[in-house]
């Protein structure tokens, strides 16, 4: 998935070959593909399903918010009960693990390691938008029911 | 205790004729004294008629001792309602003043020994406070009595004794009553007793003892019962916690030596992110000097230790350790590990953690920072389990088998120390370990530490038949994680034994790597060198080795792979492909395993030129044609096919570049030569000699999961596959 390298004799040559590189990035960019399956995604998919049984009671009862950068947050541990506690950490730590690793997967199945902020970014809202009434949901700094 | 000068002591008595005022001054305790016994006369005098007075008013200037004062004390006896009042216009307890303090008494009675008022209600600033109280105040350096009882049945009970000894007692405190009490006097922690929704019982008996045969003594014991309370983030909570408490100090100076005992039998706590269990049960004994606790001796007794104990100094103003030096001995790795190691070491991991064996560790900190650490191991294991959806095994009757940890780590036995200030080192002795399906034979290691990384000269690591060595192996230690550089380099591992540990087909031949350049980030190892495999007849050879996260769900690998001169026979006999005779080259470019599963690669594969013989099988030639995806015969071949065993071919040639879960492929025309037909078809297998057939493919789109799936079916069930 590398571009092909560009012949480019003069200084010109070479700034306009970076400049359309640029336009190109941007254009293939904007298409980037958030669906694009390898792998490690599907099994970080896989993971991530089987962990959503362990998480929905806790979205609901708003332990866990959907955080503005793309992870879950133990927004309110006093609503898990004490001995629950530590397993509602383990999992919202094991799920952040496999949300950056989805969002590193995913920019590299691009071609695009870089790209990995702003799929993060895409994500987040994705997130948001899809999580359910009832939910906690942080927008900028502040957390409110959805 | 000293009146100020100038304060006038006095008592007013107002009679039904009018009032008089008699003068009482001296002392203060004196004058409180004196204004009771002028009281008591007054009283006794007019008692044989009728009733002469009402009401008597003893007004006393001020009382002040070490560490209070009151100010504008009096004191009104109500005859006929046998009550009274006591006010305080002022108190001073250290550094904090109440104003207007008022105890009205149910009844008051003031007699030769002194006052007593019962049943007694007190106000501050004109608002009641919540308890009801008796106060006997006995004259002179007599004792004084104060007891408190508060509306959900709880009583705090204190008292003096001629002597100065002063005792005092909680009965059934609950945190809710005690901050209304505390509410005038100790706002803040009254509001924080609230804030962190504190609940429970508490009993306690505190005894004090000044200056008794030489030395001041003070015990106080007790139990909680039922305790708990939870900061608003639920991080740090206790529930239903029952625990018993004594604390003894003694001190013939400036310095107390204490000695205290903690046993918690009952609820649990979360100290994010730890979950603690009733059981620990405490032994401590130092001294204080007002400014620093010393720590002589403490012992802890915790489930999954032998023996743990500490000492070391303690600033009480920064609240942090000076210095504290921590013995933990015969450390059961199966029951702490998953307790206190896993959720702090690795969150994210902790339920797939496996600890086992023992460990007896040393823990110095010093100014709050940890200064060295010492530990030693006796037979510790580690594993860690295959992520969710990471995979798991299915048995030969179907059923999911427990899935093989991915990485396994032990017996592990010998020590490290590490030290933030200096050289430190690590010699272990490692049994044997497990990556994925590969064992590890035992090993040794030896590395030199430091504040921030490590140094390993050497290890040998027995793989199967063969040795993995690592070379000057430099790790550093940053925020962003592990970082390091070194050498690997694989001493032959024969074939038919790794095959045979991966699952594979058995395969001749032998393994080697030199990977001098091996260099690992965050999350990443990339290892500059080459990787060879005499195999097949031929060798292959990796390069641009690069692995990110290789115990992760997401592990990624890429490489570019070259293959020379593989003997097809060797090849397709081992995979039971059928039959095919001949050499080729393959090269795979731009690999990348994701999950070790494949997710892009380039590949191509041509039969060397040159004069050899060449022949494919029937069978071969119907598997090739599954491959490319049906309809790659003509229907003229087909019945030829059925009448030979073997057929003789040219050249065969087969590419498969896969990107986005499709194989987009090609054949012989994918070479210079080209092998383009004019029905779009693509040629794979160019027939030559007799008999001769061409396998051509036609679909040159073919979804990867389901090219792999065919392939598993020829290969493992080992029959044709139906030609349509």
């Amino acid at each position: 998935m590398k571009s092909p390298s560009m012949p480019s004799a003069s200084l010109t040559g070479r700034v306009a070959a970076v400049f359309i590189g640029l336009a190109l990035a941007f254009a293939v960019h904007a298409q980037g593909n958030l669906e694009i399956d390898t792998p490690a995604i599907s099994a970080l998919r896989k993971a991530m399903q089987q962990r959503h049984a362990q998480l929905a009671p806790l979205y609901a009862s708003g332990a866990v918010g959907i955080a503005a950068d793309g992870t879950v947050s133990l927004r309110d541990a006093a609503a898990v009960p004490l001995a629950q506690r530590a397993q509602a950490n383990a999992a919202v730590a094991a799920e952040n693990a496999d949300r950056a690793a989805l969002y590193r997967e995913i920019a590299r199945a691009n071609g695009h390691p870089e790209w990995e902020g702003e799929v993060r970014r895409t994500f987040a809202q994705r997130w948001l938008d899809r999580a359910q009434p009832g939910w906690w949901v942080q927008q900028g700094a502040s957390w409110s029911r959805k | 205790m000293a009146a100020q000068p100038g304060t006038r002591e006095s008592i007013r008595v107002e009679t039904s004729a009018g009032g008089f005022e008699l003068p009482c001054g001296g002392r203060s305790r004196r004058a409180l004294a004196c204004s009771l016994v002028l009281l008591m006369l007054v009283t006794a005098v007019p008692l044989a008629g009728a009733a002469v007075f009402r009401v008597l008013a003893a007004r006393v200037g001020e009382i002040a001792g070490p560490g209070f004062a009151v100010h504008e004390l009096r004191v009104r006896l109500d005859a006929p309602a046998q009550g009274g009042e006591v006010d305080i216009g002022r108190l001073r307890i250290g550094a904090r003043e109440w104003r207007a303090l008022t105890l009205r008494c149910g009844r008051l009675r003031i007699d030769a020994g002194g006052l007593a008022c019962n049943a007694a209600r007190m106000e501050q600033g004109g608002r009641r406070l919540p308890f009801e109280a008796d106060v006997d105040l006995a004259l002179g350096a007599g004792p004084v009595r104060i007891a408190l009882r508060l509306p959900d049945g709880g009583r705090i009970e204190a008292g003096t004794e001629a002597d100065g000894r002063l005792r005092a007692r909680l009965h059934r405190l609950t945190p809710a009553a005690a901050a209304d009490l505390l509410e005038p006097w100790l706002g803040d922690l009254a509001a924080g007793l609230r804030g962190f929704k504190a609940t429970g019982v508490l009993d306690a008996e505190l005894d004090y003892r000044p200056a008794d045969a030489g030395a001041t003594t003070a015990s106080l014991r007790g139990r909680l019962a039922g305790g708990g309370f939870g900061r608003a983030d639920g991080l740090l909570a206790a529930e239903g916690v029952g625990a018993d408490f004594t604390l003894e100090a003694r001190s013939t100076g400036a310095v107390w030596s204490w000695s205290a005992q903690l046993d918690w039998d009952a609820g649990a706590a979360y100290i994010h992110p730890l979950l603690v269990e009733a059981g620990p049960r405490l032994r401590a004994r130092g001294r204080f000097d007002g400014r620093r606790i010393e720590l002589e001796r403490a012992e802890l007794a915790l489930d999954g230790l032998a023996a743990a104990s500490a000492r070391g100094v303690i600033d009480t103003a920064a609240g942090t350790p000076d210095a504290l030096s921590i013995e933990l001995a015969g450390a059961d790795l199966a029951r702490i590990g998953p307790r206190w190691l896993a959720p702090l070491l690795a969150p994210a991991s902790a339920q797939r953690l496996r600890f086992e064996g023992r460990a007896d560790a040393r823990v110095e900190l010093r100014a709050g920072r940890l200064e060295t650490l010492a530990v030693e191991l006796h037979g510790a294991g580690f594993g860690l389990a295959p992520p969710l959806g990471g995979g798991s095994a299915r048995g030969d009757d179907g059923k999911e088998v427990v899935p093989v940890e991915v990485l396994a780590l032990g017996p592990v036995d010998g020590r490290v120390r590490w030290s933030s200030r200096g050289p430190g080192a690590a010699a272990l002795q490692v049994g044997g370990g497990r990556w994925e399906k590969l064992a590890l034979g035992a090993f040794a290691l030896d590395a030199a530490l430091e504040p921030a990384g490590l140094r390993l000269a050497g290890a040998r690591i027995p793989l199967l038949d063969g040795t993995l060595v690592l070379q000057d192996l430099a790790l550093g230690w940053s925020a962003a994680g592990w970082e390091g550089s070194g050498g690997v380099v694989l001493e032959p591992v024969s074939m038919p034994l790794l095959s045979e540990a991966l699952g594979l087909p058995l395969m001749a031949g032998v393994m080697s790597a030199a990977l001098p350049g091996l260099q690992f980030g965050p999350g990443e190892l990339v290892l500059d060198g080459t990787l060879a495999v005499s195999v097949f007849g031929g060798w292959l050879q990796a390069s641009g080795l690069r692995v990110r996260e290789p115990f992760g769900v997401a592990s990624h690998l890429t490489a570019e792979i070259e293959a020379r001169h593989i003997d097809l026979a060797q090849l397709t006999e081992t995979f039971s492909f059928g039959s095919i005779t001949g050499h080729i080259d393959a090269d795979v470019r731009g690999l990348e395993l994701s999950n070790w599963r494949p997710a892009a690669f380039d590949a191509r594969i041509a039969s060397i030129a040159g004069d050899e013989r060449r022949r494919i099988s029937q069978r071969a030639v119907e598997n090739i044609s599954a491959l490319g995806g049906g309809g790659a015969l003509a229907a003229v071949q087909r019945s030829v096919l059925r009448l030979f065993e073997t057929f003789g071919y040219r050249e065969l040639g087969l590419r498969c570049r896969l990107a986005n879960g499709v194989c987009e492929m090609g054949g012989l025309d994918a070479e210079p030569d080209g092998g383009v037909r004019a029905d779009g078809g693509f040629t794979i297998v160019r027939g030559g000699g007799i008999p001769a057939l061409d396998v051509i493919g036609y679909n040159r789109r073919v979804d990867w999961n389901e090219l792999v799936a065919r392939l598993q079916r020829v290969v493992a069930e080992d029959v044709s596959p139906t030609i349509d």
